[in-house]
């Protein structure tokens, strides 16, 4: 920490974001491997399509056990407000970088909570969906799964995983180059002070009154 | 494509007509015959001879089993019985019926299996009609099982790949006929062209139609593309009791749901990239003003 810079991830939040980040990199990769023949190469650098096929829903369950980690640290914060609803209204401006028409935000602001929302329900639908993929002959008195149940949750994998990958590029753009300064907070824990005015003033403002 | 996503074929240089989780089509020209097994019910005499032949031909080695109160030898199929001889009794006008069913791999036209398999050649059917596995290539996912409707493919603990039928390619490629239509002693299994058996097979049903049989078929659902293994049912009104599904298809519903998923899904992932890399160009970073000042 520098002078002026003020904490913004503790080492606890960083080591379960980046549980959980990992784990998901390594479940889309290998996940669209097995969607499309063209990408089945992916599997080469994990070892192969039987490796990947046998790590897969393991790192599943790494992910999945870091995601309900995660969940409970940060579901306080996660708190939609009146606030946060005025600022999705102008979610359009935020895109645009139109600052003087988006209502200034707390700690994180609601597409960041949208963000937290809406990987939380396809957590559940990963899992959900993956149980009858990963074991079609049963688990814990449950199934067995072949035939039509397994192909549909295939469908609903599938979506799911476009949906979280379209949300993890949204992520990765705006915590790396869209927001210089943002991807420290999450390696090193720290903001500087201009960055936290900047894109989350009702924060910097309990900070600085703190 | 790159050297890992092409499949590595059989080694006896067998011609593939298309391989599971592959794109580009197989690069055969050479236009063989297609080959069926043509299985007539109502000559089984339930002897199981098949079963051995299979056994013995494929070195599938003995599967013990126990007396569960039926004439059938096991209770199912396994990664080392690709064929069973199924025994449903069933009362027909107050008597009692043998529903047999030589339970093995169909060999569809549109298997299934190969249709739900993800991984680049582990699934492939040769031009003549048989669907193989190729264990090499197999990722041990058992999509395939549930693709299947029919049943078959069974997936092995100890090795984590899946096992089926493959119609004796190694004696199909030798110009043999498998070995359970060469032991079967009353004829019941014929071997020959698509197009024959096709024929042999309309033959028997109007016989059987001539005998009593009103409702005998000729079992080639149109669901899967017709099959490689077609039975003569002499109660084709009453397929289920013969563990044969009335209108079995492939690559239907969910299947085919997920085909079209692909493809949204994949532009859908191209086009979030493509958003992400012009709104940078557009907008640039963004950084705070105090930093921005010079």
């Amino acid at each position: 920490m520098r002078p002026g810079e003020i904490q913004r991830f503790t080492y606890v939040e960083r080591l379960v974001h980046w549980a959980v980040g990992l784990s998901f990199v390594f479940l889309l990769a290998t996940g669209l491997a097995f969607s499309h023949p063209r990408l089945f190469w992916i599997t080469s650098f994990v070892g192969g399509g039987p490796t990947a096929r046998i790590l897969h829903p393991w790192v599943g369950l790494v992910f999945t056990l870091s995601f309900v980690a995660m969940f409970w640290l940060w579901l306080r914060d996660m708190r939609v407000d009146a606030q946060d609803r005025e600022w999705l209204r102008a979610i359009r401006y935020y895109a645009m970088r139109d600052k003087a028409r988006v209502p200034p935000c707390g700690k994180y602001n609601a597409g960041q909570k949208m963000f937290f929302w809406t990987m939380s329900l396809l957590a559940v639908a990963y899992v959900a969906s993956g149980i009858p993929i990963w074991m079609p002959s049963g688990i814990l008195g449950l199934g067995p799964f072949y035939g039509g149940a397994v192909n549909a949750m295939r469908v609903v994998h599938y979506l799911a995983t476009v949906g979280g990958g379209l949300f993890l590029i949204v992520h990765i753009y705006l915590g790396t180059v869209a927001y210089p300064g943002t991807l420290g907070a999450m390696l090193h824990g720290y903001v500087t002070r201009p960055w936290a005015k900047h894109h989350h003033p009702r924060w910097h403002e309990e900070q600085s009154g703190g | 494509m790159t050297p890992s996503s092409t499949p590595q074929l059989p080694a006896n240089g067998l011609r593939i007509r298309r391989a599971s989780a592959s794109p580009d089509p197989a690069p055969g020209i050479r236009q063989g015959p297609e080959y069926a097994k043509l299985v007539d019910i109502s000559r089984c005499i339930g002897c199981k001879g098949c079963e051995v032949a299979c056994k013995e031909w494929n070195e599938l080695g003995i599967e013990p089993t126990v007396n569960f109160g039926s004439f059938q030898s096991h209770r199912d199929l396994s990664p080392n019985t690709w064929l069973l001889m199924r025994f449903n009794e069933v009362e027909v006008g107050g008597d009692l019926a043998w529903f047999i069913k030589k339970d093995a791999c169909l060999h569809c036209a549109e298997p299934g299996c190969l249709l739900a398999c993800p991984a680049p050649g582990a699934i492939v059917q040769y031009e003549n009609g048989i669907v193989d596995f190729n264990q090499a290539n197999c990722i041990g996912c058992q999509l395939c099982v549930s693709g299947c409707p029919f049943d078959i493919p069974r997936f092995s603990q100890e090795t984590r790949k899946v096992y089926k039928c493959n119609m004796c390619i190694d004696r199909v490629e030798a110009g043999l006929e498998p070995a359970c239509a060469k032991t079967c002693p009353t004829n019941a299994i014929s071997w020959g062209t698509k197009e024959d058996m096709v024929a042999l097979g309309e033959r028997k049903v109007e016989g059987l139609k001539a005998r009593g049989f009103a409702n005998a078929v000729l079992y080639d659902p149109a669901g899967v593309g017709g099959t490689h293994m077609m039975y003569v049912v002499p109660h084709g009104d009453q397929l289920e009791q013969y563990d044969l599904p009335a209108d079995p298809t492939a690559g239907a519903g969910a299947l085919a749901l997920l085909g079209t998923a692909r493809r949204m899904g994949a532009a859908a992932l191209g086009l979030g990239l493509l958003a992400a890399g012009l709104h940078y160009l557009g907008f640039g970073p963004q950084a705070p003003e105090e930093e921005k000042a010079p």
